[in-house]
This record gives C-alpha cells, structure tokens and sequence, in this order.
C-alpha cells in the first residue's frame, strides 16, 4: 500500500505539471475521451467499495453521479460565476480557475453523499435481490425527481452558461486524473486498513461480522456514503467538463453499466474495476468504426464474461507490480 | 448469586406458535465452564441466540455483568463482553487467517480521517495491531497460517480460528455452538484439551453446545440438559448422565446415546 | 364523474398490459430466483414482429380481427423462440453461480437486445399499423369503451385464463409450481427441471409479445427502446403483487396500471413515471414480500 500511495502522488504530481502541456499535446477528441475515461473510473471505483468490498448489491449508482452533476452545476452557475469573476480579478486566471474548481467539486461530493444517506439508510435493511430493486428504484426517482426542477433545466437539461470572460467549464485532463487518482487513493485507505477490514468482514459473513462487535448496518450505510460522495464527485467532473448536463446521461443503463465494470473488474479489486471502466469506455469510442457494432460488442463481453470467468478480470486482488514481476506459477501471498 | 457472570432469569423464546425455549434459569460465574447439552431441537442454539441478542426473549431477563442485555443488538453485546462460535463455521471465508483475527480485534473501530492521513503514528500503530493478531495466532497454534486464505485450513484448525477470532474481541464469556461438530474421537479430544487450556489462560468463562455426553465429561464443572425447550436437569457431569429424564430424553429422541 | 370512470377504463387497459408483462419477470423468479433483465426487451422484439409481419401482410390496409390473431400468433412465436433461446444460452450456463452472475449477465442480454434491435431495426420509431379500425365500441352512460380498450382488455382476460389454466389444471404448471417450491426436491421427484424452466420462460415471453401487440394497437409508435420503461414498472408491479406469486403479478399490475392513469391524469403527468418507483420504495420498506407475497 505504501508504495502504491507514493506512485499516486508522484502521479499527482506530475499531472498537475502536465495540466499546462497537455492541452497543446492532446488534441480536442482525444481530451474529451480521457475526461469520460475518468469519470468512469471515478464513478466505478466509488460503486466498488460498496459492491465489491461491502457485498451490497447497489445498482442505482448512476443517480449519485446526477445528483452531483446537478448540485455542482447548479451552484456554479448561481453562485460560482460570481466567485469566479471576483477570484480572476485578483488572481491570474488559471490560478483563480484552479482555486474555484474543487468548490463545485465538494459541493457535488456532498450533496450525493446526503443522498446516499438518505437512500442508504432505509434501503440496506433489506437484503440481496431487494436491495438491489430498492436502489434501482431510488436511482430512477432521483433522475425523474431533477427532471421535474426547471431551475437546473428540467427536461431540456441544464447548461453551465455564464456572464462572458467567465468560463465555468473546466477541462484539464491532467487536474482531473490528479481529483481521481487522489479520490482513489482515500478510499483504498479506507478499505486497506485495520479499521476497514470490517467492510470485507461484512461482505464475507454479516451475521459473523455483527457477532464479533462489527456494527454491521452502520458500516454499510458508511460505505454508501462515501460511495456516494465520490460518484458525486465524478458527475460534477463530467458536468464541468462537458459543460452541460441532462438526466439521460444518468440513467438506469448507466448504473448497470457500472456495476459491469464492477464485476468484470473482479469484485473487490479497485485497480480491476477502474482497468474494467478505462478499457470499456475507450474501447466504443475507439472503436468507433464498427459503427452500431461496438455496443453489441460490449454487451457481448460481458455475458461472456459471466460464463467464462465469473470472478471477473482480477477477482478480489489488487494489480500488484510485484506479483506481476513474479513467475506465473509460483504461489501468491494471501488476499491484499 | 450476585458474583454471576451470565444470568437466565426464566427466560422464554416464542416464534409464533412455537416456544423455542421455556421458562430457562441459568447462571454462569466467571470462570465456569459449563455444558448446554440436549437432543436435537431442544432449543441450545435459541438459547445462545438470545444470549448474544440474535432474538429478544419473549420473556424473562438476561443479565450479563448485572446489566440487562435482552434485546439489545448483537455487536452490542459483544462489545460488552459475549463472544460465540457458531453450528455452522462461519469465518469470514475470503479473507486470510490474520485478517480474519484482526477483524475481530478491531470490530469497534472504524476506518476514518486517520487512515486517509496516516500520520507519523499510524504505521506504529498498525504493526502493533498486526502483532497482537499474531500473537493470539500463536498462543492456539495457528500462526503457521496466518497469510493463508480462512477457508483453505483444515476442518479442525477451521474451527479453532472461529474460537481465536471469538477470543480477539477480548470476552469475559464465551459460546461454542457445537465446537466439536464432524470431528472424530482422536480430534475431539485434541479439542477438549484446547478448550480447556483457553479456559485456563484466559481466564474467561464458557458455555458449550454439545450433544456429545462423553465429550463434556471431565471436561466441564456442570451440564445443564435442554429437552423441547426445557431445562430437564443440571448439575455435575457424572450426575447427569444418570439422570433417568436425561437417559429417556436421549434414547427417546434418537437411541444411540449413552 | 365521467372522467373517473374513463381514466379507470383507461388505467385497467394498461394494467392489464402491465400485468402480462410482469407475469414474465413473477414466474421466472419463481422458478430460478432470477430477476430477468432481459424481458423488457421480449416485450419490445414482440411489438416489432408484429410490425413486420402486419406489413408483409399488408394488414393495414384492411383492418380485421383475423389479422390481429395472425400477427399476435407470430409475436408469440417469435418471443417463445427468443425466451427460450436466450434462458439456454446466457443464463442456462450460469445455473448455481450464484446471485450475482445470471443478474449481470441478463443485464448483459438486455443491453444486446437494445443495441441489436437498434441495428435491426433501426433506432428511428415506427407506427404500428392500425389492425381495427378506432372507432367507439359502446357506450354505458356518458363512459365511451373503445373498441381497442375491449379488445385488450377481452385479451388479457383470456390470456390470464389460460394462465390460469395451466398454472393450475396441467402436468406441466403443476411442475412449474414444484420447481418455483424447491428445485432440488422437484429435480429428486424426477420432475424434468431444465425443460421446466424453458417452458416456463416460453409462457412469459408468449404473454409478454401479447402486450407489446396490445401495445402497438393502443399505441401505435414504437421503438427499439421501448422495453426499457415499461419492462422496469412491470417489474415493479411484479414486486408489489409479490415477486414469484402469480396472481400478484396480476393484481401488481392491474393496481400499478390504475394509480399510474388515475395519478397522471388528476396530479401531474410529468411525475407519471416516478408513480411505479415510489410505489416500489414504499412496498420495499413496508412489505417487502408484496401484497400477495408470503414473509
């Protein structure tokens, strides 16, 4: 785990400097994609922890992401301009750009967590298959609830506009990985700590797990919570960079096609669902040729998937660079 | 009878029509080792389940350390103190053997701000949480498979990691819930030897499930017999096994028991 | 008052179609513990046969009573076809994986279904041609019955009949209900499990194309998408009756179809959608097993 922090920040670090080369090295395009790379790593990570190490089947995760779109949307256009005008005229503008942008950020990351709370505490009563239909459709009425609030655009979606030399948009690959992988690294914190063993402990046995002193609802609804923030945190990234929000891009599809990066991924594995959701959202883009062909290529993977290797691409293991240095063959130290 | 540990006051179960268990009185003082024993069905694990707050009874009390603990919620309870293994092994299959302690070890804490941070401390103090895991590993001969997967032991270590990892939320009572379930005779007497030398070194008291008459002889100070629900007998091992309602509660349920 | 009764006829009409639909999701549930995904899109592939064939047969052109049975007769081939196939394929494989594979992979084939019907058929809607005529059927008082809303309503009727009938009357439902009980103790008693399991998708894909006709008939525009929706508040009305109980799909989808017309049509139709989710959260959080469902 140590070694793996000190890559993050290292990486941190240099995509931060990266931020003022790359948007004269990568074209237009190539931006756009890695933004939606991103934003899905972010956003299948986040489901991963309550999935994947907490065993709760939550499939309406796409609807925390709409919350946090909305809510970081709605208040830069309301307030953020205003802030931003003011900070740019003290600050050079990139710098004033980059002290606004974790504001809507935060602002996205809580108000989904206050959702996730809201949506968490009477659903993780229930277990297995109902659970799973409780967040599905508490994921639909959020998405029908913002469709019915015409102050963030209603049903013709809601654009982040604002007064001119003002530009509320923010599209920095390189601050944007940094917001991932920093997203990334605190909840592999959460989860690869004493403290956190008690996620998996309730994964793997919750009647055992609440027999041992583990207070087995709470830390569910924790994990929902902090899965929430970040899916916040991720649909505030898309909206800001897209400059433009609407339910349709949160629907139930989009939960289900979390929860396959999840699974693909290997339950249990961060790096294997963030490797799931980067490979899954580049391949249809860059297979962009195949034309109608590349969605059933994708729907196709996945039920193949389910036959062939149900554990999913890294089962419960983190990618580790030591045990890829390895010899195939000999045995692997114990569950990471 | 104030010393008890663990008191039963007419303690009833009810599920619907059914009554689990009826009017049952029992106590356990702080360092006894008692048996629960009974055919099948005679209501030993509903007892437990009561006592661990699995059920809330549907009357009576039960008092562990003179505070009420009836109805309050599992991890609760064994925050106060009561510690159990289960019928059926139920570790946390997934996850290796250390984890499967320190779980236990750290049920009461969480993960928070601190272990995002991980301040100069925080390494410390992991490797002393490690430490103590492994520790309790050793001391019941289980630290050779401490990275080794829980479900990939064998069936008798398997249970002894279900006791260690009772063991590491540090209770004052512990319940084995048939401990010795599937075992044969040379491994049941391993076990008796294991659960003694626990008695011993850690000072604690134990209530085991059993429907094994011999394996609890000499192993514990008293035996109390359940029959559909109620308490038939109690008293010394050697007593009980003579007790006519037990031998006909036995032979009656299913006739191979001495 | 006319307006109540109206809306009800209207909302009985859907919960009618509703409830077919959401007799698919209860008995494969029943029998496999599965939440099939994938049976939103049956109803969509069941409306578009039945375009295509009422076009090959130019049945637009004269609308008639034997047209309907003819094209609902192919929709209903063609999804028992589609039922079985995709039970023996995608989720036949996976029989004791677990929960969890056979969920992800029906969302797998629901996907397929979406994309490959985009392709197929085209993303843009199409308009189901009009095999009767609209016109009023009879009137009771001021209350107009269409002869589309009989029609639909006098097939699902006799649908559930014959539901009815074999669920109840035959070997075959008497199986159905054996292996919905316990599947191991069905499969020792020598009940032929996996033909069980393929029938009993074949009956809920048969009911399903049977809607999206009745669908295409009451609502002439559909779309490869069209499952989507609808496929997930039939879901619903399945819960509510009680996920796996037959009768509670029935009754789920009728009441689902009632509120949904009776609320959209007196409150608010922008919030007509959420009606079926908020139903669902509150039968989650006050009887989860539905109204017909055994705790």
């Amino acid at each position: 785990m140590r070694r793996a922090a000190f890559l993050a920040i290292a990486a941190v670090a240099l995509l931060a400097l990266a931020e003022l080369a790359l948007p004269q090295v990568l074209n237009r395009y190539y931006a756009t994609i890695g933004v939606r790379i991103l934003v899905a790593v972010l956003a299948a990570t986040s489901l991963q922890l309550v999935n994947g190490f907490t065993g709760q089947f939550s499939i309406g995760h796409a609807g925390f992401m709409a919350v946090g779109a909305y809510a970081s949307a709605a208040l830069s256009v309301y307030l953020g301009a205003g802030w931003l005008e003011a900070l740019q005229s003290v600050l050079p503008q990139p710098l004033a750009r980059l002290a606004y942008f974790p504001l809507p950020l935060l602002a996205g990351g809580l108000a989904a967590s206050l959702a996730g709370l809201v949506v968490g505490v009477p659903s993780l009563r229930l277990r297995g298959d109902y659970l799973a239909i409780a967040t599905l459709g508490f994921g639909e009425i959020i998405r029908i609830a913002i469709l019915n609030v015409d102050a963030v655009g209603g049903a013709r979606g809601f654009a982040l506009s604002a007064p001119a030399g003002v530009d509320l948009r923010y599209e920095g690959l390189g601050m944007i990985g940094a917001v991932v992988v920093l997203s990334l690294l605190v909840m592999a914190r959460l989860v690869y700590a004493p403290g956190g063993l008690a996620f998996r402990a309730v994964r793997e046995d919750e009647i055992a797990a609440e027999a041992m002193g583990i207070p087995t609802t709470r830390v569910k609804v924790e994990a929902f919570v902090v899965a929430s923030f970040f899916a916040g945190v991720a649909g505030a990234l898309f909206a800001h960079a897209e400059g433009y929000v609407h339910t349709n891009s949160f629907t139930f599809v989009r939960s289900f096609e979390l929860v396959a990066f999840v699974v693909l991924g290997g339950l249990g594995s961060f790096t294997g669902a963030a490797i799931a959701a980067a490979g899954l959202t580049a391949a249809p883009e860059l297979l962009r040729g195949l034309g109608e062909w590349r969605m059933i290529l994708y729907s196709v993977l996945i039920i193949a998937t389910m036959i062939l290797r149900p554990q999913g691409l890294l089962g419960s293991r983190e990618l580790s660079l030591a045990r890829l240095r390895r010899r195939p063959g000999t045995a692997a130290a114990g569950a990471g | 009878m104030s010393g008890d540990l663990l008191v039963l006051d007419s303690v009833t179960v009810r599920f619907g029509g059914l009554t689990a268990v009826s009017a049952l009185d029992l106590r356990v003082g702080p360092n006894e080792l008692v048996a629960l024993i009974g055919p099948n069905g005679a209501g030993k694990t509903t007892a437990f389940n009561i006592i661990t707050g699995v059920y809330a009874p549907s009357a009576g009390r039960v008092v562990f350390a003179g505070r009420e603990i009836g109805g309050e919620r599992p991890h609760r309870i064994c925050r106060l103190g009561i510690a159990r293994t289960f019928q059926n092994i139920r570790l946390f299959a997934g996850l290796s053997v250390l984890d499967n302690v320190q779980a236990a070890l750290c049920g009461g804490q969480r993960s928070g701000v601190a272990d995002v941070l991980r301040g100069p401390g925080w390494r410390r103090r992991q490797q002393e949480h490690a430490a103590r895991a492994r520790e309790l590993l050793a001391q019941l001969g289980l630290e050779r498979f401490a990275e080794a997967r829980a479900d990939s032991l064998p069936y008798g270590e398997q249970r002894r990691l279900e006791i260690a990892r009772a063991l590491a939320t540090g209770p004052r009572l512990l319940l084995l819930d048939e401990p010795a379930a599937g075992m044969n005779p040379s491994e049941k007497e391993a076990l008796r030897g294991f659960i003694a030398r626990v008695r011993r070194e850690f000072g604690i008291a134990i209530v085991l499930i059993d429907h094994d008459i011999p394996f609890v002889m000499n192993l514990c100070d008293r035996v109390a017999v359940l029959d559909h629900g109620e308490k038939i007998a109690e008293g010394a091992p050697e007593k009980v096994k003579r007790d006519p309602r037990v031998i006909e509660a036995y032979l009656g349920a299913d006739g191979a028991h001495a | 008052m006319e307006q109540f009764f109206q809306q009800l006829l209207n909302g009985i009409a859907w919960g009618g179609i509703y409830a077919l639909v959401a007799l698919g999701y209860t008995m494969v549930y029943g029998v496999l513990r599965l939440i099939n995904f994938a049976h939103g899109e049956v109803y969509m592939v069941g409306a578009m046969t039945g375009y295509y064939v009422a076009h090959a047969l130019s049945l637009g052109r004269e609308p008639s009573l034997a047209g309907l049975v003819v094209v609902l007769l192919a929709a209903m081939g063609a999804c028992a076809l589609l039922g079985a196939t995709i039970e023996r394929v995608a989720y036949r494989p996976l029989r004791g994986a677990g929960r969890l594979a056979p969920l992800i992979t029906a969302i797998g084939v629901s996907l397929l279904l979406q994309n490959a019907g985009q392709l197929v058929f085209g993303a843009d809607p199409k308009f189901f041609p009009p095999l009767l005529a609209s016109r009023e059927s009879f009137r009771v008082g001021a209350l107009a019955v269409s002869n589309i809303q009989l029609t639909v309503i006098t097939t699902v009727v006799v649908l559930m009949a014959g539901l009815q009938l074999i669920v109840n009357r035959t070997r075959f439902g008497r199986a159905m209900r054996a292996v919905s009980m316990d599947a191991p103790a069905a499969a020792l008693m020598g009940v032929p499990v996996d033909r069980v399991i393929s029938g009993t998708f074949v009956l809920g894909s048969v009911l399903a194309a049977a809607a999206g006709i009745l669908v295409g008939l009451s609502n002439p525009k559909i779309d490869p998408l069209m499952g989507l929706l609808p496929g997930l508040k039939a879901f619903v009305a399945a819960v509510l009756g009680g996920i796996g109980s037959i009768p509670g799909a029935m009754a789920g989808g009728l009441l689902l179809g009632i509120v949904e017309t009776l609320v959209s049509g007196y409150l608010s139709s922008t919030y007509r959608d959420a009606i079926a989710f908020v139903i669902l959260i509150a039968i989650l959080l006050y009887r989860p097993t539905g109204l017909f469902g055994t705790a």
